[in-house]
């Protein structure tokens, strides 16, 4: 619930949409993950942003799972590289983090409605087409975060989340193989498929 | 910092809800009102709308005032209008809220301009193009308030507002009168003249339907 005190003590680092997809095989480790950015604002300015590792656990990409960085702003996804993709675990560690190349997408669009049984985002480059799907969603939560319950561990952070039961990562027209997990977020059980909306971080006072 | 992670009200809305009041010079009240929203998450869907009262205590709405409200979701914002726009101070008994006229949006194009120095929001629809220019822009202020700080008096609320230290409403190339000003909102002395990014809106636990 807000503080009482309504202006946070600290420094905006970015704001805007934040879901995920990560897909895992049947021994628990990954086998799909995607972030997809829309940044209303940061240092680098606005943009979208999607990251997908079709391959985790391969730096090249394998036969129709790609590894991707695709968006509208290259210096919006060097920023977030820096300092957002590149201090959560999970994505950092893997196998195509260091050999990620960032290319223009053609097309990025969402459709359907978060509040419904559907959400998609699309991105498009001039030889792929990436589809996100989320679906079974479950009522929007809103979050309130101090910096040990987030990925980077340094910033603290406000976000709604839309959890999924069921997602999709479609590249091509091919569903990527797994499924989709659970874990626990500030002592929340939830999915590893999310929407998140609203969602801003911030650097706290002092650091 | 004592927090709990997650609140347990129930989410009402979720987008952007930016704005430009413009006063009158002689007597400090607003001669211009105007909302931009692009909503992301309600429980009528989602959709944008760009409300504007240029004459907000005229009874009377478009074409014989600038008074109107574009949308391509009418049932969402009648809920918003209802909910939230009535309950902000500024907009609170205004004659022109209960006859500006709803119109059809069309389209909307957006030129964010890096959010450093300007943005634009422009709206067509109708035979209206709307244009919406924040410039000036200062550093994001991160926003969490509680009912007793929300603009609604009723909700918790979250954003990052970027303040804007000048600004104007134009509706078919002509200027809305008015300038931007200052008022006391969230313990502190801000424009009025703001983008509101990443706005969630919550009704408290126990206090909803």
């Amino acid at each position: 619930m807000p503080l009482s005190q309504p202006v946070t003590p600290g420094t905006v680092d970015w704001t805007g949409e934040n879901p995920g997809i990560l897909l895992k095989n049947p021994d628990g480790t990954f086998s799909a993950m995607a972030l997809f950015f829309r940044v209303a604002w940061s240092p680098a300015g606005p943009g979208q942003l999607l990251l997908l590792y079709g391959s985790p656990n391969s730096a090249e990409s394998l036969s129709g799972a790609p590894n991707l960085l695709l968006g509208d702003n290259s210096e919006l996804a060097d920023f977030l590289i820096d300092n957002f993709i590149g201090k959560l675990p999970a994505f950092r560690d893997a196998a195509p983090f260091n050999a990620l190349k960032y290319q223009p997408a053609t097309a990025i669009r969402a459709s359907g409605d978060p509040m419904g049984h559907r959400y998609t985002e699309t991105v498009a480059c001039p030889n792929t087409c990436v589809e996100l799907v989320w679906e079974n969603l479950e009522r929007p939560r809103a979050l309130e975060l101090t910096p040990d319950q987030t990925g980077t561990k340094e910033h603290a952070m406000v976000t709604l989340l839309v959890p999924a039961r069921q997602a999709q990562i479609i590249v091509d027209g091919n569903s990527l193989p797994g499924e989709v997990g659970t874990r626990v977020q500030a002592g929340f059980e939830t999915t590893t498929a999310f929407l998140y909306f609203a969602e801003t971080w911030i650097i706290p006072e002092g650091t | 910092m004592t927090r709990v992670s997650v609140n347990p009200g129930r989410v009402e809305w979720s987008g952007e809800n930016s704005g430009i009041l413009l006063e009158n010079s002689l007597d400090a009240d607003y001669a211009t009102l105007a909302l931009f929203f692009r909503i992301v998450l309600s429980p009528h869907g989602r959709g944008d709308a760009a409300l504007v009262l240029g004459a907000p205590d005229a009874d009377v709405g478009w074409p014989y005032a600038p008074n109107f409200l574009m949308t391509n979701n009418q049932r969402m914002m009648r809920w918003i209008v209802d909910g939230w726009v009535r309950k902000f101070s500024a907009f609170r008994n205004r004659p022109g809220i209960e006859s500006m006229k709803w119109l059809d949006l069309h389209s909307i194009c957006c030129q964010p301009a890096h959010l450093r120095s300007r943005h634009r929001e422009k709206a067509f629809g109708s035979d209206i193009e709307l244009e919406m220019v924040w410039s000036d822009l200062g550093e994001p202020v991160p926003v969490e308030a509680d009912r007793s700080h929300s603009p609604t008096g009723e909700h918790d609320m979250y954003s990052v507002f970027v303040e804007a230290a000048s600004a104007s409403v134009i509706v078919n190339g002509t200027p809305l009168p008015g300038q931007v000003g200052c008022r006391r909102i969230f313990d502190r002395t801000m424009s009025t003249a703001f983008l509101a990014l990443s706005n969630t809106w919550v009704t408290p636990s126990g206090t909803g339907d």
